[in-house]
């Protein structure tokens, strides 16, 4: 690569006089209109673009399109999807019209990191999913907008909480000490938030599955790249509205199947006298209500597209949902002849949530059916006021009643949200362009909880001193971005040319939080969240806690340059290479360098198979850095320590390791893309490599003085294959049915580990402590769930387990768990060997059908509420009993066995919607409607029996009694495991209006 | 001009790119830096700790008096008290059943635990030893507190690394040199090379006497003596004739009496409403009262406070979820440690100690009504602890066994109790000198003045020949009870591998812990203990 320093130097003075002065560049305009060549109908969105740089168009509604170029332009190429595209010399035209004709090689411009490129001239795996092929109805996290759709793409939302967010993940873990999503681009905004984003507006996504596309973005793009380009205003065009109305009612799909109240009685329970079905008494229909406008246009050099966006979503738990106001502008305009263009782009949220509490799910499930809602209800009397006129089963541990905690309590949240980016180009010559981008996203969260003096859930109702208890929590996040980069493009020849990017990148994150919780309120007549001052807390030293928290300037810096080759418009080769920083890692190797290198082969040209439309084989490699989230990775931590005395002192909590270094993850992909007639087909095979993976670990406390400290500590591979296949069933003018499928698989080893091998992930209270689910062990496949087998009932009702080494012991106690002589093995895995989606597109005419059917298989969950409540434990009998059909009559005592492991293969209709379009005529007002109806969730066939069989990725541990769960620190190498905190799924009916004006 | 305008341009730009890359990372929501070197302290009403606050702060944090460390290993491995697997409730993966039962094995997590927070405090001793702010006092109590710690390795898992603060690495020690360095270190700290019976402590940096909060001379000499008393264990080499001096020194100093008549504090448990509930504790009840501050009796405590200095959690730990009601406690006890059945009968009726150290019987709450358990596994719905108990796993009742209630509650306590915890009192050493006569003399006999010491406190008759190794056993466990001695009592008399409640006979191997399997693992050289 050899960059001409003078014509870099003359860039950066340029953009500066660019300030100062006013340039003319000799220049004409060249006009026209696309057409289909069969049928004469204008394309709209037709992609014009001058040979050999960067300045484009597309048409318009019309098909027509207006473009400026230089006086050296010597051509024009147009392309549109699933039309072949076309190369014409300018010569002395100023208008060109153009017939394209369909059925051709795609030629599509795909948005990558730092610019665009041909899709045929990519060469790593990437997929673009546009805006039609988003599943519909309501969604309430735009990550669900690809369930299913991208192989090689995780989305899981288990249960569907309305405020829970997605565990997004991409070909597997990618690193073990943090739970690392790939990292989302916001139309060029690096890091920005997907929040902030409202599905309406998305116009397409991209998805950079590789490390040879994701290397570019370096460390943080090392899980993966989601680049999001959200919609524009249409050049040349007038103000055009468009609005989007749902109207939706959810249900509880699924619920945990227990014992009534007469079976309850029959089987020794505790009879309390009466009958109450308490996920009834805790769920309902959930309504929801989404409406968007936008206004979008252009006129001259301007675009512009305006939305709103307003979400009103109630979940099928009482007291739970959110209501949401998203707005946003997109601005781009062009001048001096579009040698500087300017784009600009913000949004802004505001959600207020009320978030419930899951806890309610988990109580109903094992409140007694017997214990009545209301005290005045109690066989006995029951000091109902002091429980808010609610009965609750005192004495117990992990027992409160259902109704109460959702119905006294408040849990509620309200974040606000703001992002805005601007570019700023500036086109030295027609072959360099010069690029600086800044950014900054604030996010602000106030969460609030008050449990009033009568909940004794949290509330502490049965403490004669203690009773109440209001929380806070205030949450800051914040990044910055400052890019400048250049880009440079060359035609070498007709078929052959060179494009060379490089930059720089400032990338700073901050954080901040406070938390404050007290109690002790006078009484329960009022909500004294909003009047801490009557806190009795503040007469007592220790009882309010309060926490914050601020992080340092966390810091990303990198230099970065590459290079885009295609020769003879066949062969192509992509290499880059980046220098990067990070303040996470100790002093002496905090830089890093990862080079990425790909090559792809149009081979169809050469070979010209008859009726071969494509074939196409590539090959890339990259390396990235990675890094877990938490600071101060190579740092010290101490804590303070009080005196009884009134001193203060510290101690160490975890050690210093100055020697960290980079985690790097090493991938190859190689891919073939094969087109002929109507058939097409994608194949990825792919193999991961990250080493030096950064973990908190046990280090030798006699050493250290304390047992925790980060280090590279281990390798792990994952190695995968992504199939996407599509076929054009019926392909008429009238009808047309096309349907594609895609298909992922992979398979993550552990390699090298702190130790040879580990239990982890904790079943919980009350009991069960101590009882680790998981194991991983170094060699073997991540994921594993590990235990005992079960093998029927013994003698006081305790399970009899296998001899599975038959060495005439049974060794299944915890405590034994990686003995080898232990009758220990794998139950099952929680990570699928198999996902898939099945997208089904039907037009009939004005009519249009979509169904999309989604499953994985060979994945296992452990079926926490099983392993708990379905045991008939005599001195547990004031739970109710789990009742599914794998009950084991007489066993009485809890302990975990494969028998609670179970397969949860599935295949659903996750989507099926069905639409009507109307037209009007060209002078109507109305340019165009649609009206849709929406079902999710519609059938699943699954023999798991708990409410949702879709893979736990990760795990958040266990909380019980009335205690918080820690969602900040997700555990990814214990997958499978389905906590009785989770939401229950829910199924959907949608009814959706698209109106264009 | 233009020339002058591009070099400007790129040097700024330079400039730029210099600024930009600074990554100095400073954590200022962190602490990084130990401010207890400086001696940053806050002085309190009771004087301070100074530089060793965080140190003295250790005792508490170690495991002393709350649940899955050192006190658990130490009471539930023994015929004293026990944890029963109630359905699912405290099952826990059978980590008790197997502390209960000597099945532990090397990845059991209290025992991991309770090395983990021994190390941590020794760790903190040795950040202030190496400081070189402490004075020569602070210096000997820092020594002197962090061979306490290595005595509880020592006794728990014998061999184990002396690190020290210009020894950040050895190599793991043998159990007889971690005796010689506990041994050596408490001497120093006393500023005498052994123990006589002539000794002259005046050369020591460490108080004569003084606050039970700050390692003094009688706290150290103290921990001699529980040394001495069990160096056969540790070394083969019995060394009684010393822990009788180190004993016999402390009680004839006269600096400290046994809480007797006329030592009593508020009973802060006390029910208005509940007549049999005592206005104040008396003598052995009031040394481990939760106003015990300052007792006579105490020579160096591990100071618990609800609010400054928690880790003592016994409320929670031993009662009954309704017990929450008998004393309003802010938090629902989680219903886990309890009594064997022998070990509470083996105290005669009128004990004080016995009525001391458990809770039992039907209970009633604040106002005096029967305190209800709603979810009973009896046909009973009135709470009531009985010293039977049913079994151990899988169904113990819920009610069963006597609560170790020693440490006694206050009304509308907290989960953290206010009691102190005593490491070293007068009443110990009484025995120790006992015992250790006895074993020179080869005759219980002669233990019998010292020990009835301490039963006519306890309002028992006293010995008159009948004493034998046996009943020195059981007498020292109705006065330990409750104060992690039992383990080593067990082991010296050579009955921690008997059998009782519950409990199978247990391998010889099963006296010294196993290393932590995630220590091992760490990497840092450590080995095994024979027979894991």
């Amino acid at each position: 690569m050899k960059l001409n320093f003078n014509s870099m130097t003359r860039g950066v003075v340029l953009v500066l006089a660019l300030f100062l002065c006013n340039f003319t560049f000799a220049q004409r305009t060249i006009t026209g209109t696309v057409t289909d060549a069969e049928t004469g109908e204008t394309l709209i969105g037709a992609n014009v673009l001058v040979v050999g740089t960067s300045t484009g168009t597309i048409t318009d509604f019309d098909g027509t399109y207006s473009l400026n170029v230089s006086e050296d332009a010597t051509a024009l190429e147009f392309s549109y999807t699933g039309y072949g595209s076309q190369r014409i010399e300018i010569g002395s035209q100023t208008v060109i019209d153009i017939a394209m004709s369909a059925g051709q090689q795609l030629e599509e411009v795909v948005v990558v990191g730092y610019g665009s490129q041909k899709e045929k001239e990519i060469t790593s795996s990437v997929t673009s999913v546009s805006a039609e092929e988003f599943n519909q109805g309501p969604i309430t996290d735009p990550a669900q907008l690809l369930q299913g759709k991208v192989a090689g793409l995780q989305v899981y939302n288990r249960g569907g909480d309305p405020n829970g967010r997605s565990v997004i993940r991409l070909r597997g873990i990618s690193t073990v000490g943090a739970n690392t999503e790939p990292l989302v681009v916001v139309d060029g905004i690096i890091g920005a938030s997907l929040d902030n984003v409202d599905p309406n507006d998305i116009e397409s996504v991209t998805v950079l599955k590789d490390g040879s596309a994701a290397a570019i973005y370096g460390s943080r793009g090392s899980a993966g790249v989601i680049l999001v380009t959200t919609r524009t205003g249409q050049k040349g065009q007038g103000v055009q509205f468009s609005y989007n109305g749902q109207l939706g009612a959810s249900t509880a799909f699924n619920s945990v199947p227990v014992m009534s109240a007469e079976e309850f009685v029959a089987a020794g329970g505790t009879d309390l006298g009466s009958q109450t079905n308490w996920t009834d008494e805790v769920t309902r229909t959930g309504i929801t209500n989404v409406h968007s406008l936008s206004a979008s246009g252009g006129s001259g050099n301007t675009n512009y597209r305006v939305s709103g966006n307003y979400r009103n979503v109630d979940g099928i738990l009482n007291n739970s949902g959110f209501e949401q106001f998203n707005g946003r502008v997109n601005l781009s305009t062009k001048a001096f002849n579009d040698r500087v263009s300017l784009d600009f782009n913000s949004s802004f949220t505001n959600r207020n949530s009320d978030y419930g509490f899951n806890e309610a799910l988990r109580y109903a499930v094992l409140y007694n059916p017997t214990a009545p809602v209301f005290g005045k209800d109690a066989p006995f009397p029951f000091a109902s006021d002091q429980y808010g006129g609610y009965f609750e089963t005192l004495g117990l541990f992990d027992s409160f009643n259902p109704v109460s905690i959702i119905e006294q309590n408040r849990n509620q949240g309200k974040r606000t949200e703001v992002t805005y980016g601007a570019r700023l180009g500036y086109r030295i010559t027609d072959n360099l362009e010069v690029s600086g981008r800044v950014a900054q996203q604030k996010t602000t969260l106030a969460n609030r909880a008050y449990y009033p003096t009568t909940s004794l859930f949290r509330g502490n109702a049965t403490s004669p001193t203690r009773k109440g208890r209001a929380d806070f929590y205030d949450e800051i996040t914040s990044f910055q971005l400052y890019e400048g980069y250049a880009t440079y493009v060359n035609d070498i020849g007709s078929r052959s040319n060179l494009r060379v990017t490089a930059g720089y990148s400032y990338q700073q994150n901050n954080f901040e939080s406070t938390y404050l919780s007290l109690g002790d309120f006078p009484n329960n007549i009022q909500d004294y969240g909003n009047l801490i001052q009557t806190s009795q807390d503040l007469q007592n030293a220790g009882f309010i806690q309060a926490n914050s928290a601020v992080s340092p300037d966390e810091k990303i810096i990198a230099f970065f340059a590459r290079a885009n080759f295609s020769f003879d418009d066949a062969i192509f080769l992509n290499a880059s290479v980046r220098r990067e920083g990070s303040t996470k890692l100790g002093e002496d190797n905090r830089w890093g360098i990862f080079p990425a290198l790909g090559v792809g082969v149009d081979l169809n040209r050469y070979l010209n198979f008859n009726r071969v439309d494509l074939l196409k084989v590539r090959l890339g490699y990259g390396v990235t850095g990675s890094l877990p989230g938490p600071n101060g990775l190579s740092q010290p931590i101490r804590q303070v320590v009080n005196g009884a005395d009134g001193s203060v002192s510290t101690e160490l909590i975890r050690a210093a390791n100055p020697d960290l270094k980079w985690e790097e993850k090493a991938e190859l992909n190689f891919g073939v893309e094969f087109g002929m007639d109507r058939f097409t087909a994608t194949l990825d095979l792919y193999n991961r490599d990250i080493s030096d993976f950064i973990l908190e670990r046990t280090v030798d406390a006699a050493v250290f003085g304390v047992d925790r400290r980060f280090e590279n500590a281990g390798r792990l591979t994952t190695q995968g294959a992504e199939l996407t296949l599509g076929y054009d069933v019926v392909n008429s003018s009238k009808v047309s049915w096309n349907t594609g499928v895609v298909l992922s698989t992979y398979k993550t080893t552990l390699e090298e580990y702190v130790i040879p091998q580990e239990i982890r992930a904790n079943l919980g209270a009350p009991g069960q402590n101590g009882t680790n689910l998981i194991r991983v062990a170094e060699g073997e496949e991540i994921g594993q769930i590990w235990g005992p087998v079960y093998a029927g009932v013994g003698e006081n009702g305790a399970p009899l387990l296998s001899d599975i080494n038959g060495d005439g012991q049974v060794i299944g106690d915890q405590g034994n768990a990686l003995n080898p002589e232990a009758d220990f093995q794998v139950l099952g895995n929680g990570i699928p060997d198999l996902e898939f989606g099945w997208t089904n597109q039907l037009r009939l005419g004005e009519w249009s059908v979509n169904a999309f059917f989604r499953g994985a298989l060979g994945h296992s969950l452990v079926n926490t509420f099983r392993a708990f409540y379905e045991p008939r434990i005599s001195s547990q009998s004031s739970y109710n009993f789990v009742n599914t059909e794998l009950v084991e009559e007489g066993l009485t005592a809890a302990q975990f066995s494969s028998l609670y492991v179970e397969k949860a293969d599935f295949f659903k209709l996750d989507n099926l919607t069905i639409s009507r379009s109307f037209s009007f005529a060209k002078d109507s007002a109305i340019r165009g409607l649609t009206v849709s109806l929406t079902g999710q969730n519609l059938f699943i066939l699954t023999n798991y029996t708990g409410t949702d069989p879709e893979p736990a990725l990760v795990d958040y541990g266990s909380a019980d009694n009335g205690g918080e769960v820690d969602f900040s620190n997700p555990d990814v190498l214990s997958p499978g495991i389905d906590r009785r905190y989770n939401y229950f799924a829910s199924r959907t009916f949608t009814l959706g209006v698209n109106l264009n004006f | 001009m233009i020339k002058l305008f591009k070099y400007s341009i790129i040097f700024s730009l330079g400039l730029l790119v210099v600024a930009c890359t600074d990554l100095e990372e400073d954590l200022v929501g962190d602490i990084t830096e130990d401010f207890s070197e400086d001696g940053v302290n806050v002085d309190g009403p009771g004087g301070s700790d100074g530089p060793l606050t965080a140190l003295y702060a250790e005792l508490r944090n170690s495991g002393t008096a709350n649940h899955g460390g050192y006190y658990s290993i130490q009471e539930i491995t023994t015929d004293e008290m026990f944890i029963g697997a109630k359905g699912g409730d405290w099952f826990d993966g059978g980590d008790l059943i197997r502390l209960h039962q000597h099945t532990y094995t090397a990845n059991h997590p209290f025992i991991n635990g309770a090395w983990v927070a021994t190390y941590n405090a020794i760790a903190t001793a040795n950040d202030n030893l190496g400081s070189g702010n402490l004075n020569e006092s602070e210096v000997a109590q820092a020594r002197a507190v962090r061979a306490y710690f290595y005595w509880r390795l020592l006794d728990s898992y014998g061999r184990v690394k002396l690190v020290t603060e210009n020894d950040t690495d050895p190599p793991q020690a043998s159990r007889e040199d971690v005796f010689a360095f506990v041994e050596s270190e408490l001497l120093a700290a006393l500023g005498i090379s052994e123990v006589t019976a002539d000794m002259d402590l005046s050369a020591s940096p460490l108080a004569d006497g003084g606050s039970a909060y700050t390692m003094n001379r009688y706290g150290a000499l103290g921990l001699l003596a529980k040394l001495y008393l069990n160096a056969e264990v540790y070394t083969g080499m019995p060394m009684y004739d010393k822990a009788e001096i180190a004993a016999s020194f402390v009680i004839d100093s006269g600096v400290y009496v046994l809480c007797d008549e006329g030592c009593s504090v508020p009973n802060l448990g006390r029910r208005p409403d509940v007549t049999t509930d005592p206005a104040t504790l008396d003598g052995y009840a009031a040394v481990f009262a939760a106003n015990n501050e300052g007792n006579p009796e105490h020579i160096f405590s591990v100071r618990y406070d609800e609010v400054n200095g928690p880790g003592m959690n016994f409320s929670q730990m031993n009662l009954h979820y309704s017990s929450q009601f008998t004393f309003n406690f802010q938090e629902q006890p989680w219903n886990g440690y309890a009594t064997v059945e022998e070990f509470y009968n083996s105290y005669e009726d009128g004990d004080k100690r016995k009525e001391a150290s458990f809770i039992v019987g039907p209970q009633l709450d604040f106002s005096g009504s029967a305190l209800l358990d709603y979810a009973a596994d009896d046909d009973d719905i009135q709470l009531n602890y009985t010293p039977e108990i049913n079994e151990l796993a899988p169904n113990s009742s819920r009610e069963a066994g006597a609560r170790p209630a020693k440490f006694s509650f206050k009304q509308f306590g907290r989960a953290e109790m206010d009691n102190d915890f005593p490491i070293v009192r007068l009443g110990e050493l009484y025995l120790i000198r006992a015992e250790a006569r006895a074993r020179q003399a080869d005759n219980w006999a002669v233990a019998e003045a010292d020990v009835n010491v301490l039963r006519e406190r306890a309002g028992v008759d006293p010995y008159n020949g009948q004493l034998t190794e046996d009943e020195f056993l059981a007498e020292r466990g109705r006065e330990m009870f409750q104060e992690t001695a039992r383990r080593t009592d067990l082991i010296r008399f050579g009955r921690y591998n008997d059998t009782w409640w519950e409990k199978p006979v247990s391998e010889p191997f099963k006296n010294i812990f196993p290393i932590p399997q995630e220590q091992i693992n760490s990497g840092g050289g450590l080995t095994q203990n024979p027979g894991y």
